[in-house]
């Protein structure tokens, strides 16, 4: 049975649903009980100022980007690795500021807007880019060429958006216990409309890209795809982080203001190892919502009720990653009533988004009447209303994870 | 090749686990020296991260430790640490980890022999089910 085959079957028992329909009843009565007590205190210590007085502000740019800097114009890379593009298109992200980006920094290299291959960099003398701002994540040997290739040429890198930080989505293919096999051949041959391309054009001889091919007029080569994705930072030396998915504007005017400092004024740059644009608490402190008795009864996703503008998504059923993400994006999510996903990944004092998310959540599962003389079995009913909870949690940090990648047990004796 | 002795790592809770597991030595009980204990103040102080950090750094097996359901010292710590342990187990299911390496037992103050067998049993689990299936620098 294939890595999907399993998941698609996981919870499809009807028994499941007998036992968690009777969890839910018992549920209900200690709802009804609970929530005639007052809210607890520091769910209600929240004000409008409060929330307002957390938002991350966007830097004060001034009067920055006044044509070229004193010392002549900078070198600006931009790369993606394993990556969407979204990051690039948000680096679009700065206001009128945009129009001027081009008298601070010549663009050496951006592959989707501007000319610069590969030669041209391979060229240029070690640490002659100023900045090179790299979005995605290390999957293959191009991608790792590359960001070695800028590495050596740059004085500083910074590992731009939730990919590059965290791994992100892509790093999730990590989970498939085959590795790239399993991947090449699910995506070449298994799905619908590859199978039956296949099928017409190559039946018994199924066409699958290869690293190496021999022509007549010489040899091509394509890129190898790597069995695990990898974070920037565990394939080369990083100087600075700026998370999300993508960054958004409050976050990359504090890294403009940081480039543009340290090019017209000389201002020190941040500590090395700096996350650029988030704040020390969670998302939830930036969240307008009001928190009332945030107790998990049932789970359901935001188009399925209709969502309660002011009331925290916990309390109606929403799972959300808030208070395991740290702040940076101002909430957008949250209050456009979708549940936060965690793409700004953990706080400073945190590795593992997704344990610690797992954590604020498994306790919003209310303790029931009879929680002391029910069975494990009853325990399991109950959480595994959480549908594929490590591609929930993990969304975006599996490749900064612990375990990182799909193990395989061997079995023993 | 010499037998295959697995490395586990034990979260016991202060107040009854952890006095079991004394207790057990005071009675002089016999039992596999495979495990290291790690006091916590509670089950429910056992994060998440301690039982992926502990596989990550290659243990073969978890086991968290915790008073009797009703009988917590904090009330509802356990409640809050079998949900928990439920979820995580969900999570190291789907990363390829057979479930029976992480366990969850309760065990109070007097029960240095529930201690005992838990550990014994559990040991002989992990032996059958071979070394951890994480490879150093995978």
């Amino acid at each position: 049975m294939s890595f999907f085959d399993r998941f698609r079957n996981k919870n499809k028992g009807a028994a499941v649903k007998a036992s968690a329909a009777k969890t839910s009843a018992a549920v209900k009565k200690e709802v009804k009980k609970d929530s005639k007590q007052a809210a607890p205190a520091a769910c209600s210590s929240k004000t409008l100022d409060s929330v307002a007085a957390a938002q991350l502000q966007p830097a004060d740019l001034g009067e920055l980007l006044p044509g070229a800097p004193p010392n002549g114009k900078i070198n600006l890379a931009i790369y993606w690795a394993a990556a969407c593009g979204g990051c690039d298109v948000s680096l679009l992200d700065v206001n009128e500021r945009i129009l001027t980006i081009g008298d601070m920094a010549n663009i050496v290299m951006w592959p989707i807007a501007a000319d610069g291959k590969e030669h041209d960099i391979a060229e240029m003398e070690d640490g002659s880019i100023t900045v090179s701002i790299i979005s995605g994540a290390v999957r293959n040997s191009e991608n790792e060429h590359m960001v070695k290739l800028l590495r050596k040429k740059s004085a500083i890198v910074v590992c731009y958006g939730a990919c590059a930080c965290f791994g992100g989505s892509p790093s999730l293919a990590n989970l498939i216990p085959g590795g790239k096999d399993e991947l090449l051949d699910y995506v070449y041959r298994k799905t619908p409309t590859t199978a039956n391309f296949q099928e017409d054009y190559h039946k018994g001889k199924p066409v699958i890209p290869q690293t190496e091919f021999k022509a007549p007029e010489g040899k091509l080569t394509l890129p190898v795809l790597y069995d695990t994705v990898k974070t920037l930072d565990q394939v080369i030396d990083v100087d600075y982080y700026v998370p999300g998915c993508p960054p958004l504007q409050e976050s990359i005017s504090h890294l403009l203001k940081a480039v543009a400092d340290f090019a017209y004024n000389g201002v020190p740059l941040p500590p090395k190892g700096a996350t650029v644009g988030v704040v020390t608490k969670t998302l939830c402190d930036m969240c307008p919502r009001r928190k009332e008795y945030r107790r998990i009864t049932k789970i359901v996703e935001p188009h399925e009720i209709d969502v309660d503008p002011d009331l925290c998504l916990m309390d109606q059923g929403i799972l959300c990653l808030g208070p395991a993400t740290v702040g940076g994006c101002n909430a957008r999510c949250t209050r456009a009533g979708q549940p936060c996903r965690g793409c700004y990944g953990p706080t400073v004092a945190v590795q593992e988004q997704g344990a610690s998310a797992l954590t604020a959540i498994a306790s919003l599962f209310p303790v029931l009447d009879d929680d002391a003389t029910m069975g494990e079995d009853s325990i399991i009913d109950i959480m595994s209303t959480i549908k594929d909870p490590l591609g929930y949690f993990y969304a975006y940090t599996m490749g900064k994870s612990l375990i990182k990648r799909s193990v395989t047990e061997k079995g023993g004796k | 090749m010499s037998e295959f002795e697995p490395k586990i790592v034990v979260f016991c809770c202060n107040w009854c686990s952890y006095a079991g597991a004394d207790g057990a030595g005071v009675a002089r009980l016999q039992m596999p020296p495979n495990f290291r204990i790690i006091r916590t103040m509670c089950s429910a102080r056992v994060d998440p991260e301690f039982i992926l950090r502990s596989l990550a750094k290659g243990a073969d097996g978890v086991v968290v430790l915790g008073c009797h359901p009703a009988d917590c010292h904090y009330i509802g710590g356990n409640y809050r640490a079998r949900r928990r342990i439920a979820l995580i187990r969900m999570v190291i299911e789907q990363y390829g980890f057979d479930p029976k390496r992480l366990k969850l037992e309760w065990v109070s103050a007097s029960e240095g022999e529930k201690f005992q067998k838990t550990l014994t049993d559990f040991v002989s689990t992990i032996k059958e089910l071979g070394p951890t299936p994480l490879q150093e620098g995978s």
